[in-house]
């Protein structure tokens, strides 16, 4: 396997949630320079709490989805020269379909799917210069499988699955493919209130009888990222322990 | 080094033409068949050896149909109307692409050198 990462810089989209500071440990462990992007003061803090002490190289940056300042501004601070984009940003949103706000409505997909796709634009240019780039979605089967409520956090996905399908399909030739992984349970981030409510009836639905740990999807990130996994080109992988797959 | 010998540098280059000859008059689509992937391509490489914020749109002359609809709806003339859309162009140069448009895709190298020439060579 190729697993060489020494000296990649990798952009890390809601770069404070746990997942993501999981991956950036094992990110910096492998040589890859992450830049975690976080939206506010918590989740800076929260970066540095988890990072600093490691005394490894990273950097952070400020990026609201939705504040297009906020996107040129990262992008000439830190674009220059980025070879991966990890994306696990998605803001919240619970609520009927036919009980909705519609100026929330409104809001959550320019923030979510309209912003998301001037960033991959203007990323992709970025690597189409060196005509070499990467991107791992984090999506979730929820994206496929929802509950009650979910549907706009689906929808969303969904939409943003399909940019990065797209940018796989249209810019592989070019030596920039995407990848999209929908990971199952995981015992972390907004799952983790979710699975200490509910955690017995959760885990009924996995064949497996545990939840993802953050280190194995971090691992599996990580391989995305490597020259091997190059094949895994505009598609989406499940990583649900099977959930998926029952009737 | 000029525009039109750098831009031809960059052309040759993305669609793999090096040796064939490219002239101002050159169609980009009709003549070396450039496809979607690879105006995209020209667009990032104009970014970057020229410095200039590139409007595909603009620079490729891709909503040229839709603008001319709008003006018959609106009942405006078409070349005046063409000309405000696509500042790089002259209007003869507009009037020619009009008069061309039955032949296929209208690019020209020389829109892409006045689209450069205009936007600022740094």
């Amino acid at each position: 396997m190729i697993l060489s990462f020494h000296g990649k810089k990798a952009l890390v989209l809601g770069g404070s949630c746990d997942l993501a500071l999981t991956l950036a440990v094992a990110m910096m462990e492998t040589g890859i320079f992450p830049l975690l992007t976080f939206r506010s003061e918590e989740g800076r803090e929260k970066i540095a709490a988890r990072l600093s002490p490691l005394g490894g190289s990273y950097g952070a940056c400020y990026l609201d989805f939705g504040d297009r300042d906020s996107l040129a501004s990262l992008l000439a601070q830190g674009g220059g020269d980025i070879d991966y984009v990890v994306d696990f940003a998605q803001g919240d949103f619970e609520g009927y379909v036919a009980a909705a706000d519609e100026a929330r409505v409104y809001q959550y997909f320019n923030d979510n799917v309209s912003f998301r796709a001037e960033l991959l634009k203007k990323v992709a240019r970025i690597m189409l210069k060196r005509k070499k780039g990467r991107f791992v979605f984090i999506s979730s089967v929820a994206a496929g499988r929802t509950n009650p409520g979910q549907g706009f956090y689906a929808a969303a996905k969904l939409a943003s699955e399909a940019l990065y399908r797209n940018l796989g399909l249209e810019l592989g030739r070019k030596g920039i493919t995407a990848v999209t992984l929908r990971p199952g349970y995981i015992r972390a981030g907004r799952g983790k209130a979710y699975l200490d409510a509910h955690g017995e009836d959760a885990l009924r639905l996995v064949p497996t009888g545990r939840f993802l740990t953050g280190n194995e999807v971090a691992e599996v990130i990580l391989f995305l990222l490597s020259e091997s996994a190059a094949g895994f080109n505009a598609t989406e992988l499940t990583m649900d322990s099977g959930q998926t797959a029952y009737k | 080094m000029d525009i039109l010998e750098e831009i031809t540098k960059i052309i040759a280059e993305i669609l793999d033409i090096e040796g064939r000859e490219i002239t101002p008059e050159t169609y980009l689509i009709r003549e070396l068949g450039a496809e979607s992937i690879d105006l995209l391509e020209l667009s990032v490489a104009i970014n970057a050896r020229f410095q200039i914020e590139v409007n595909d749109d603009e620079l490729f002359l891709r909503t040229m149909r839709f603008h001319l609809r709008t003006a018959a709806a609106e009942g405006k003339d078409a070349v005046g109307y063409l000309a405000g859309k696509y500042p790089a162009l002259t209007v003869a140069r507009v009037a020619e692409i009009l008069a061309d448009m039955g032949g296929g895709p209208v690019l020209r190298v020389k829109d892409i050198i006045s689209y450069i020439a205009r936007h600022g060579q740094k």
